[in-house]
């Protein structure tokens, strides 16, 4: 499929959306933006970077998008430093600090920062500002990890250099600190037209499930996850066995590893050992997923569940709710901003929980059907690419009048 | 009936908003109270007129983020129904919307003062808000236009002049009924449009509402 266009997404989020965007656009008028971050491929940011360069640029804010450059030591550093901020414990030497100074200076020599708004994503090139003396333009922090227990050590370093942005980003209030500079709000976005999201042929569906060999004689309940602790794959597995004593239907566990994760393939093996022999329980392990297929596993879910413990933002909940599916929540991270309780799915707290909602939502269809509407709708406002699209414009925009609370578009 | 032409054009405009967050929360309704004394009124605007804005299209019975978050993490259904029965059309002003919910819930801790020391489930997180207003190109010249144009505004369009622009023109009235108020031969139709209860329909409901009305008097 070739890459979508902006008003292909007219049909999709209706044309009073796409047009707001041009018209909010052409109050931005002949701007630029440098987006910069530390990896061109894989992860989330690098995967929304590509959708959002490009449609930003066909509305005319003219945008480029940088990747830092560094050895293993300064990515050996910035990992840890991304660990420490999403809670690790540790100390780190003066050397370390040093090391990733010098590799954010290096940087700051090679490239310019002639646009208008420069966006800095995530920890490893956050100190590019401090180089950079009597600027014209406007440098904000977008932060994507999960900063609601940082290291003390890693984030008062790390705050000397954002408190010298004009602004800061985050995904989710349970990450914002006190900050002296403004802070804005900007959610994950899914793209709807993209393979994991897009409509499917209903006969390609068939065919996925066909092929995985998973019947659809019964309800099939799912979780599409990595095989990870925190996403309690052992506890979706005692939840389904609980509630399969009310209700007849069928597991459906999808996951990949990370590469690097050692850990991956000892979760798995306890996930085996839970799932026993149940025939009803199907595990599949991917190492690498197709966006279509999970796709196909989603549209085919008649409940999904997400039942993490511990979360960064989940947009897997945001891929289910768009297909309409009923979702069934941990009510963690970023999963509470998705989920209103009861009108937009179920957040749950434990198996019990899980097993009590899936009980509950496969015999009451109906209510099963309203909560994916509604869950539909929640994402329509608030967590498609187009909607990121708009913050992006009205940053620029505020970032023009800053202290005002009302701003008059002539 | 023969269509007149309304005392002026009415030019259709649209507003946008940008959240902030402010890093401050509250853990019980204690600190709720102090968010609420001293905030900005961007941030009762966000919790109140926003929230209303969002909620609604996903049809909760919720009109404000202060009454999610009393039911859902401190389980304080009485005290959320209070603040789900403040009727948004009645207010004008940010100032005198923050008196009253801080005036229900001084009223609410006379009675409950323990319960405003109970620790909540998870906090109550303070955002704020930019706001950004402006014109489209749709303009109705009479109510024929007016009629056909309310089927293709955007719903943000349809928000702000049915609903936020209370607070800016700060009259206790929407912008569609006061045009219509303007001309002689639509007085009546301009009451009840204003009569409509906001807090009953989603957005795409109110747009439908306000279509039969007009039709009616069509």
């Amino acid at each position: 499929m070739s890459i979508p266009k902006l008003s292909d997404y007219k049909d999709v989020v209706g044309r009073d959306v796409v047009g707001e965007l041009y018209t909010l656009a052409s109050h931005v008028g002949n701007r630029s933006i440098k987006m910069v971050n530390s990896t061109a491929v894989g992860g989330g940011v690098a995967e929304m970077l590509h959708r959002v360069v490009p449609l930003l640029n066909e509305l005319g804010i003219e945008t480029k998008w940088e990747v830092i450059k560094g050895g293993a030591d300064f990515f050996d550093i910035t990992k840890a430093f991304h660990n420490a901020l999403q809670g690790k414990e540790g100390q780190f030497g003066q050397e370390i600090f040093d090391t990733y100074l010098a590799y954010n200076e290096m940087n700051y020599r090679q490239m310019s920062f002639d646009e208008d708004l420069i966006v800095i994503h995530d920890p490893q090139p956050a100190a590019l500002i401090k180089w950079q003396n009597k600027r014209k333009n406007k440098w904000v922090w977008r932060c994507h990890i999960d900063m609601s227990h940082p290291n003390p050590q890693v984030w008062e370093f790390l705050r000397s250099h954002v408190e010298l942005y004009d602004g800061a980003i985050f995904s989710s209030p349970l990450f914002s600190p006190q900050l002296d500079i403004p802070q804005y709000l900007f959610y994950p976005a899914i793209d709807p037209l993209a393979d994991k999201n897009r409509d499917l042929d209903s006969d390609y569906i068939v065919g996925v499930l066909e092929n995985y060999e998973i019947p659809r004689d019964k309800p099939i309940v799912t979780q599409i996850s990595r095989y990870d602790p925190w996403k309690d794959p052992v506890g979706v597995i005692q939840a389904f066995k609980m509630a399969r004593k009310n209700v007849d239907c069928r597991l459906l566990m999808v996951g990949d590893k990370a590469a690097d994760d050692p850990e991956a393939e000892e979760i798995l093996v306890q996930v085996r050992e839970a799932a026993g022999d149940d025939p009803d329980i199907k595990i599949i392990f991917l190492t690498h997923s197709i966006p279509t297929e999970i796709n196909a596993f989603q549209r085919a879910s008649d409940i999904v569940l997400q039942k993490s413990i511990r979360e960064g933002f989940a947009l897997t909940v945001s891929e289910a709710l768009w297909k309409y599916r009923p979702v069934i929540g941990g009510a963690v991270g970023g999963i509470p901003a998705q989920i209103i309780h009861g009108y937009t799915g179920m957040l749950v707290h434990s198996v019990e929980g899980a097993s009590l909602q899936i009980r509950s939502l496969l015999q009451q269809p109906e209510v099963a059907k309203r909560l994916g509407e509604s869950g539909h709708q929640r994402v329509k406002d608030e967590f498609l690419i187009t909607k990121l699209l708009k913050r992006y414009l009205l940053l620029l925009l505020a970032l023009d009048h800053p202290g005002k609370a009302t701003i008059l578009l002539d | 009936m023969e269509v007149g032409f309304s005392v002026r054009v009415f030019q259709f405009s649209s507003s946008a908003s940008l959240e902030e967050l402010t890093g401050r929360k509250a853990d019980t309704l204690d600190e709720l109270l102090e968010l609420l004394k001293t905030c900005s009124s961007s941030s009762i605007f966000y919790h109140t007129f926003s929230a209303f804005r969002k909620l609604r299209e996903v049809q909760t019975p919720y009109t404000n983020d202060f009454a999610v978050w009393i039911a859902r993490s401190l389980n304080e259904e009485a005290l959320a129904e209070k603040l789900l029965a403040i009727d948004l059309a009645e207010y004008n002003t940010m100032e005198s919307l923050r008196s009253r919910i801080v005036e229900l819930l001084e009223g609410y801790k006379g009675e409950n003062p323990s319960l405003f020391e109970r620790t909540a489930t998870e906090p109550f997180y303070l955002y704020s808000i930019v706001r950004f207003v402006y014109f489209t190109d749709k303009f109705a010249y009479n109510l024929s236009s007016f009629r056909q144009l309310l089927d293709t505004i955007s719903i943000d369009s349809l928000y702000y002049h049915f609903i936020e622009s209370r607070m800016q023109s700060q009259l206790k009235t929407d912008d569609f009924s006061s045009w219509m108020q303007e001309n002689q031969d639509y007085k009546e139709l301009a009451e009840k449009v204003r009569n409509i209860d906001i807090n009953i329909y989603t957005l795409e409901e109110l747009r439908v509402r306000i279509g039969e009305i007009i039709d009616e008097h069509l």
